[in-house]
């Protein structure tokens, strides 16, 4: 199934009603890890919280919403290859500390 | 003494941040000092983590003769018209003043590793505890014969973002229509594999644009294939057909003269006379300042340790970005940026036992062929048998949906103000 274009709740939806791992995941990541590896991902995602072009936001959104999509990516249910390699390497754990961390961010208002 | 106070101080929770903060001549010396050497892709991120995530722990001093960065990255975009120079043009203010980063606006002229001190212009001597070297690449004026420093404005490389991105933009306007431009590609390793086909690409489209189809673009070429070769061919052939040609070794046989009085180039195959306009990238190599330390090997690049990015000669030195030699990663902005978070989590590891994780890497460089068809190249990297090995890698196919292109030009776009504030705020 190609889920490319789906919105992240439908994702998250369709592999909740599977019943597949990533629907189920579980939240409460290691937050401090997860600020560390997020400097792998504020190289295209802004850390405020806007979205810029075509890098969509990433920052406080529910997190087992975030690991779903994610994991989705990873297993290359969701499209973009840049994302399915930046997913590929991460591990249940790192997905769920990237999780709590960018849920734990507030959204920034736009500069100037 | 100095040494005791500065334990003494990390392990109290009496003698808060609040001390620190307020005593600041008394403490002197206590605070560990890194320089940064260069404030581009790879030193204005160098600088940001290890102040950012060492919450005053470390102080740091960027070395940076410019008060505001042009990147290279994006300035095709701006010869092609898709940008103005304003917004490839950057200011430290944000990053000095959110971090505490002292900018020092001069060039380094020195690195006295044995003292472990910069020497600055001025004679100035900055000791640190670490040093980070990023100062990119220099440009080998003497590796097309004719060609050297003296000739750069009338034969522009436009290979340093600025002044000489203005010049290549000004002369490619001036081109009249049936004109020829001659660029030398540049033999590997250089900053930015896809570079020279992506101006190419836009140099294309000026011409086009501007109904100048009968213009020509001769790419002569070093070498024997480029970077998505491919995926660049098939755009010129769908976009500017009759106005690339690509010439690669076998058959141009050499560089074998320029002309700057002329504008000729001569081959060994065809002789080029009266240029509209030549563009010569020549060979390149690790910034001056990195070489003249011993930090370079016969390669003319800084060999460096793949789990942390510190150099291979000396353990108080971390090299990163262009300079540096990094395996299977290309030398991109993109690259500068990972190995610079990398670099910044040891440094910290070192002076303030932050906890250092596995070293990872990505990257990802998007070349804009024409308007909203974009195609891209990346992967991620790892530190495997002694260097920075690819662990997974993409690539743009032919053939894909314009509507996928035109994504990927968004998400370039997005990238170029992702790591720009990532740089710079
Ligand atoms: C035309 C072009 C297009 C490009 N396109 C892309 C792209 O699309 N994507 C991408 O990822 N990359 C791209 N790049 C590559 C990218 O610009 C470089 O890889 C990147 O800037 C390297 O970062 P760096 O920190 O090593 O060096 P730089 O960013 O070049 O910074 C070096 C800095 O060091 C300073 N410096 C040098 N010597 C000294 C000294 N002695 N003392 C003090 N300061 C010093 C310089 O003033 C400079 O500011 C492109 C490059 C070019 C030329
Ligand atoms: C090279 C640029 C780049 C990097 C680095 C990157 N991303 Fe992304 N990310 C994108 C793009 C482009 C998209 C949109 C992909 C799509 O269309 O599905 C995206 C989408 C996402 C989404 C889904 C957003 C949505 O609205 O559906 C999440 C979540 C995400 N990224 C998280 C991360 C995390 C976490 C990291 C670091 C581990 C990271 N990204 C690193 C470019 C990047």
């Amino acid at each position: 199934m190609s889920v490319s274009r789906l919105s992240r709740s439908a994702i998250f939806a369709a592999a909740a009603l599977a019943g597949s791992e990533y629907g189920q995941a579980a939240a409460g990541g290691d937050r401090a890890f997860g600020e560390y590896l997020s400097a792998e991902c504020v190289t295209c995602h802004q850390v405020t919280g806007q979205a810029t072009g075509g890098i969509p936001a990433i920052v406080a959104w529910p997190e087992d919403q975030f690991i779903a999509v994610m994991q989705a990516y990873k297993a290359k249910d969701r499209d973009n290859n840049v994302m399915q390699t930046m997913a590929g390497r991460l591990s249940k754990e790192e997905i769920e500390a990237l999780a709590a961390y960018f849920g734990s961010l507030p959204i920034q208002p736009l500069r100037n | 003494m100095m040494i005791d106070r500065r334990r003494l101080l990390a392990g109290s929770s009496v003698f808060g941040a609040a001390m620190v903060l307020g005593a600041p001549a008394l403490l002197g010396q206590a605070k560990q000092r890194v320089v940064v050497i260069g404030g581009g892709a790879g030193g204005a991120t160098a600088a940001k983590y290890i102040a950012k995530d060492s919450g005053g722990a470390i102080e740091v001093v960027l070395v940076e003769p410019a008060g505001e960065f042009i990147t290279c990255f994006h300035s095709n975009l701006y010869l092609g018209g898709f940008r103005d120079l304003k917004s490839i043009t950057h200011s430290y203010d944000r990053l000095t003043a959110n971090y505490g980063i002292r900018h020092n606006r001069q060039a380094a002229t020195q690195i006295d590793r044995e003292k472990k001190q910069v020497v600055l212009a001025d004679g100035t001597r900055l000791p640190y505890d670490r040093l980070v070297v990023s100062p990119g690449i220099d440009l080998k004026y003497d590796s097309v014969p004719g060609w050297s420093q003296a000739h750069e404005e009338t034969m522009p490389h436009a290979w340093k973002a600025g002044k000489q991105t203005e010049i290549l933009k000004s002369r490619l306007a001036a081109v009249e229509d049936g004109g020829t431009i001659v660029m030398i590609a540049p033999p590997n390793p250089y900053g930015c594999p896809p570079g020279p086909y992506e101006r190419v690409s836009m140099m294309a489209h000026v011409l086009k644009t501007a109904g100048k189809t009968k213009c020509k673009i001769m790419v002569l070429d070093p070498k024997e294939s480029f970077s998505k070769q491919g995926l660049f061919q098939a755009g010129w052939e769908k976009y500017y057909p009759g106005m690339v040609e690509w010439l690669g070794p076998k058959i141009h046989d050499g560089i074998k003269s320029v002309d700057p009085k002329t504008n000729t180039v001569e081959t060994g195959f065809e002789t080029y006379k009266n240029a509209a306009l030549v563009n010569v990238i020549p060979a390149q190599m690790a910034g001056k300042i990195a070489r003249d330390a011993g930090l370079a090997n016969a390669s003319g690049y800084c060999a460096i340790d793949p789990e942390t990015m510190r150099s291979s000669v000396d353990a108080n030195i971390y090299v990163i970005g262009d300079a540096c030699i990094a395996g299977d990663m290309p030398k991109s902005a993109f690259a500068a940026n990972s190995q610079a978070k990398v670099a910044a989590l040891n440094v910290r590891g070192e002076l303030t036992a932050a906890r250092v994780f596995p070293a990872r890497y990505a990257n990802t460089c998007w070349s804009l062929i024409a308007p909203d068809d974009t195609v891209k190249v990346g992967g991620s990297y790892g530190a495997k048998d002694g260097k920075i090995a690819a662990l997974t890698t993409f690539v743009s196919q032919t053939g894909e949906t314009e509507a996928m292109r035109k994504e990927q030009q968004a998400e370039n776009m997005g990238w170029y103000a992702g790591i720009t504030s990532d740089m710079f705020s």
